[in-house]
Parts: C-alpha cells; sequence; structure tokens
C-alpha cells in the first residue's frame, strides 16, 4: 500500500461526501423551514440522473446543457410538490408529512421501476474513460466535473441563504416560525422556495453523478438512508453541519471500502449516526436539543 | 355492563370460528390468506401500540419481524433448538434492539426516532445481504425443517399440513392481541395515550414518557420478531426480502385505514386488508404505486382512519340534545 493508493480513497471519497452534501444539505434545508422530513427525496435524485440519462443518450443533449435541464426541472417539480401536497400540511402533523412523502416516494420509485425495469444502465458523455493522472494518481473527468459541479451548488447555495434578503428570510423562518412570521416574512413564499431548491440540489447531485455509477430506479432509496443518517449526525436542520458530516461520511466510506469488508463501508453511516444519537443527541455541531 | 358481556361473547364466537375454519374446508388457500392475517395483524396491532397510542412513527417493525425470522432459524438449523425457543430467542432479541435504538433516538425527539427506525429498517437488509458468513447472504436459509412442537402432557405435534400453521400463528395471534388489549385498556395504555396527546402535560402529572416509549418499542418488537420466528417455518426459507419495505407499506396501510389508536379498527383493517395483495395479483408491478397513491390520499383526506371515523360519528351522536353518553 503506498501513498498514491491512499490519495486515491481520499479523492473519491470527497466527491462523493460532496454528493451527499447536495442531497442531505436540500433534506436539512427543507426539515428547517418546513419542519418535514421528506422521505421522497432520494426520489427525485433518482428522477434527476434517469433524467440526465435519457437527455443524454436518447435526446443527444450534450453533457453541461443535460446538467443545466435537469437542474431547471427539479427546481420546477420542487415547486409543484410543494403546491401540490407539502403546502396543505399544517405544523404539527409530523406523521402525517413522512407518511405523505413516503406514499409518494412508494408511487416515484416502483412507478420507474415499472417504466423502465430495475436494469441499471451507464450514462456515456464525450469524456467519459477520459482520466487525469497526476503521477500515480488517476481521476476521471466525470468525477472531477461532479465535484465541480457540487463546489458550485454549494457556493451558490451559501450566497443565496447568507446574502440575499430571501435567503435571509429563509434562515429566519428556520430559526423561529413564529417570529419571522411576526416580521411580516411569508411563510408559504419562504416554504416554497426552501422545498424547490432542495429538490433542485437533489437532481443536480443524481445528474452529476450519471455518469459515474450506474443509473436504476432504486438507487434513491438507499441513498436517501445515508442522507437521512448525515442530517442527524450534522444536528437536525443545520445545513452547514449537513455539508460538513456528509463529506466527512463520503472520506470514511471510501477509506473503509478500502480495508474492510463492504457491509462495513454500508453499515458505517448508521453505527455513526447511532453514536453520535448516544453521545451527542443534537448532532455534531447542533447549538442544543430542540424538543 | 351487558355491552361488554355482549362484546366478550362476540369475541370468543369469533375466534371459535376462525379456529372451526379447517375443519369447514380444507381449501390451502383460505388457509394461506388466514395464515396472512394472523401474522399481519401482530404486526400492525404492534405498530398500532407504537404509532397509533404512543404516537411514535416506527418502520423498524420488519426488522424486528425479520431479526425473529433469521434468530428462529439459525438457533432451530444450527444449534438444535426448539421451535419455541428459537421463536422466542428471536422475539427477545428484537426487543433488545428495540430498546438500543429506541433509547438512543428517543433522547433527541420522536423525529429522529422515525428516521433511525426507517435507516434500522435498510440497514437489516444490509446484513443480511451482506453478512454472508452469518445469513448466507442473498441466497438466505432455504429448507427449513418441518418442526415438531411439544406440548404439555408429552404430546408433540409436527406441523406437517398447513392447518397446523394455521392453527400456530391464529394461536399466537390471540395471544398478542389479548396481551395488547390488556395494555392499551390498562393504565399503561391511558399513559401512552396521554403521551401522544400531550407529552409535558402527561409529563407535568408524573408520567415518565421515555419508559412508556421503550415499553410500547419492546413489547412490539418482542411481538413482531416471535412471530417472525414462526412465520419463516411456514415460509421453510428466511432470505434479505424478509426485510423488505412491503411488509411496511402493508402494515402502515392497514393501520392507517383501520384508525391509529383504534385497537378494533386496525384489527379489522388487517383481515380485510390481507386478503388486499392476493387480490392485487394481476397488477404485481403496480400494487407498489397503488399502495403508495392510497397512502397520499389517506393522509390528505381522512388521517383520522376508518377508527378516527366510527368515533367522530360518536361523538356528534353524543352531542346531539336527548341523548345521554352512555
Amino acid at each position: 500500500m503506498d501513498l498514491s493508493f491512499y490519495i486515491q480513497l481520499l479523492l473519491n471519497g470527497i466527491v462523493i461526501g460532496v454528493i451527499y452534501a447536495l442531497v442531505a444539505m436540500g433534506l436539512s434545508l427543507i426539515f428547517g423551514v418546513l419542519e418535514i422530513v421528506n422521505f421522497a427525496h432520494g426520489e427525485f435524485y433518482m428522477l434527476g440522473a434517469m433524467l440526465a440519462y435519457f437527455l443524454s443518450m436518447n435526446v443527444g443533449l450534450g453533457y453541461w446543457p443535460t446538467v443545466l435541464v435537469v437542474t431547471a426541472v427539479a427546481v420546477a417539480l420542487g415547486y409543484v410538490l410543494y403546491e401540490a401536497l407539502l403546502g396543505s400540511l399544517r405544523a404539527q402533523s409530523f406523521e402525517r408529512s413522512i407518511l405523505l412523502t413516503l406514499g409518494l416516494s412508494m408511487v416515484l420509485q416502483n412507478g420507474a421501476v415499472f417504466l423502465f425495469t430495475t436494469t441499471p444502465r451507464m450514462m456515456q458523455t464525450p469524456y467519459s474513460y477520459r482520466n487525469i493522472i497526476l503521477g500515480d494518481v488517476r481521476v476521471s473527468v466525470m468525477r472531477l466535473f461532479a465535484l465541480g459541479l457540487g463546489l458550485l451548488a454549494f457556493g451558490a447555495l451559501y450566497l443565496i441563504l447568507y446574502r440575499t434578503r430571501v435567503g435571509r428570510a429563509m434562515r429566519g423562518a428556520a430559526q423561529n416560525r413564529e417570529a419571522a412570521l411576526m416580521v411580516g416574512i411569508d411563510p408559504r413564499a419562504v416554504s416554497r422556495l426552501a422545498v424547490a431548491i432542495g429538490i433542485g440540489l437533489s437532481g443536480l447531485a443524481g445528474a452529476a453523478l450519471a455518469p459515474v455509477y450506474a443509473v436504476h430506479p432504486l438507487m434513491g432509496f438507499s441513498f436517501v438512508f445515508k442522507a437521512f443518517a448525515i442530517i442527524i449526525i450534522g444536528g437536525l436542520g443545520n445545513i452547514s453541519g449537513a455539508a460538513l458530516a456528509a463529506v466527512a461520511l463520503g472520506i470514511l466510506e471510501s477509506v473503509a471500502g478500502g480495508f474492510l469488508p463492504l457491509v462495513m463501508a454500508d453499515a458505517l453511516a448508521f453505527i455513526a449516526m447511532i453514536v453520535i444519537l448516544l453521545l451527542r443527541p443534537q448532532g455534531l455541531f447542533g447549538r442544543g436539543v430542540r424538543v | 355492563m351487558r355491552a361488554g358481556w355482549l362484546r366478550a361473547l362476540l369475541v370468543v364466537l369469533g375466534v371459535a370460528a376462525l379456529f372451526a375454519i379447517p375443519k369447514v374446508t380444507g381449501n390451502e388457500y383460505v388457509l394461506a390468506l388466514g395464515v396472512s392475517f394472523a401474522t399481519f395483524s401482530v404486526l400492525s396491532g404492534g405498530l398500532n401500540l407504537v404509532y397509533g397510542y404512543t404516537g411514535l412513527l416506527s418502520f423498524a417493525q420488519v426488522g424486528f419481524f425479520g431479526i425473529g425470522g433469521y434468530t428462529a432459524a439459525l438457533l432451530v438449523t444450527e444449534q438444535g433448538w426448539s421451535l419455541w425457543a428459537g421463536a422466542a430467542a428471536g422475539g427477545v432479541l428484537a426487543a433488545l434492539v428495540g430498546l438500543v435504538i429506541g433509547y438512543s433516538s428517543l433522547r433527541l425527539s420522536r423525529h429522529a426516532f422515525a428516521i433511525v427506525s426507517l435507516s434500522f429498517a435498510l440497514l437489516c437488509v444490509i446484513v443480511a445481504l451482506e453478512w454472508v458468513s452469518l445469513t448466507r447472504g442473498a441466497m438466505g436459509i432455504p429448507g427449513l425443517p418441518i418442526p415438531t412442537l411439544s406440548l404439555p402432557g408429552g404430546l408433540r405435534w409436527r406441523l406437517g399440513r398447513p392447518a397446523d400453521f394455521y392453527y400456530l400463528l391464529l394461536g399466537f395471534a390471540v395471544v398478542a392481541h389479548a396481551v395488547i388489549y390488556l395494555v392499551v385498556t390498562s393504565r399503561l395504555g391511558r399513559a401512552m395515550r396521554a403521551i401522544k396527546l400531550n407529552e409535558p402535560l402527561a409529563q407535568s402529572q408524573g408520567v415518565n414518557p421515555l419508559s412508556y416509549k421503550l415499553l410500547a418499542i419492546a413489547l412490539s418488537a418482542l411481538l413482531a420478531g416471535t412471530v417472525g420466528g414462526l412465520f419463516v417455518f411456514y415460509l421453510t426459507i428466511v432470505d434479505p426480502s424478509i426485510f423488505d419495505f412491503y411488509y411496511t407499506e402493508t402494515m402502515l396501510i392497514m393501520v392507517i385505514i383501520g384508525g391509529p389508536g383504534s385497537f378494533w379498527g386496525v384489527l379489522g383493517s388487517s383481515a380485510v386488508l390481507a386478503a388486499l395483495p392476493d387480490l392485487l395479483r394481476f397488477t404485481t408491478d403496480l400494487r407498489m404505486v397503488l399502495y403508495g397513491a392510497v397512502l397520499i390520499a389517506a393522509m390528505l383526506l381522512f388521517p383520522g382512519g376508518v377508527g378516527g371515523w366510527l368515533q367522530r360519528r360518536r361523538r356528534a351522536r353524543w352531542r346531539r340534545p336527548g341523548v345521554t353518553a352512555p
């Protein structure tokens, strides 16, 4: 085992971690603003990847237009999701929101299985099979693109949340709903935007990973399970905490995958979540337990 | 008092009728539906105890079910335990796992519990698939032997016919529902309901929410694990599909349609919906889509289920002038 092996594992871990972060941040944003755990979140990641596959393989769209279209469609889906289903839920109906989004997840996932079967597909792009070689380390261009897209989305989300009025309104609503209402923030407008951004990030993550991993209808389900663990580790509703926990988990998983049996790497997220819950229930970066 | 006796009589007659079914018809399809009803009614009854009465949405039931199945199968085939001991060990192990999950997540919130219970159910699938040296991976453990039970009085009962498993699972279901009924109609059940309705208020009255929540989780896990241990010997195989999300979905639908927190409502919907997978056999692919749609519709239109609707009607009748509440 030489150094380049570790660097390889580390790089792969960072890429997958950044994509975890995209999904987990959206989930965390939606939870923070609406107090809804979106169980259908992973399905939008799956839909993003499937759409990217069909746009590039069947329609013949290029890589970058595909990513743009998929993200735009996902944002639009987020608006529709809020208007059609989530908007009618009242606060204090936590279980109802879970069962509702769970039902949506069943419909989307099994509908996709029915239409496209569970056969994994690989999205080909002009850049596939191209690698950048630095010494002994070899990184595929698609992974670097995924990393770049993820970092770009981080930056955009940061700018929206911290540099715009609407972003401040979203953070305000997440901190204290009643106070936000009192200073004239429209909860529906803020919630709608949070859902749209969250779903958009999920779709973007799907499009970014479609050329790296195989695309199939069940991919979202196992992915969102890790995203749940991540938002608990990072602190429920804490967006930057979720991002940090996601990258850390990606690296840990990748390194563990190099040495431990596969089952350990996959169970790592769950074990980490239970340990964090026992030692620090508010999450690694939570300020205090919200009850 | 008279209504109570009438109800008890009806229950005894109903149970007797269910036990008499194999005498009337030897139809294996009917018996298979009966086994399905007995199994699912225990699972949904346990979920009702946790979600309907205590207010904790749990996705972990299917994990307890499968843990019980795997434990019983492994102990019977590899350690030579009897079915009784294997199924009981499965139930106890499931209850212990339930306590760990419940204790670690409930200190945070019931939101965390819902998320952790789902992660746990998914983790079970991964472990069953990947821990090949114990669970034999995707192959599962096929060809489980026909168990022979030793009964009190030195009798031995070989479970060779479909009717035998029908008797066994129905008998266990009766015991399980009796336990659940005793819990929900006792002081324990009132405390659980109080926690669901208003936790701070219940706490101010000297109820310790965590211990009641853990009790509900452990009891439902014990029942689900034990029924899992018995059920896999009916299937004669245990493989990772025992953790299938389909079981979770069916249990949830049974509880939601029957009405969370309504003992008879959930029991009734279990009976009706146990037949549903077979009625929907013509659309295997679309069955889960349909279940999902039913869940969405139920959440948007009637979150109280049939039980909730009946209760609303009864209350409306009491409110009418000239009618006094019994």
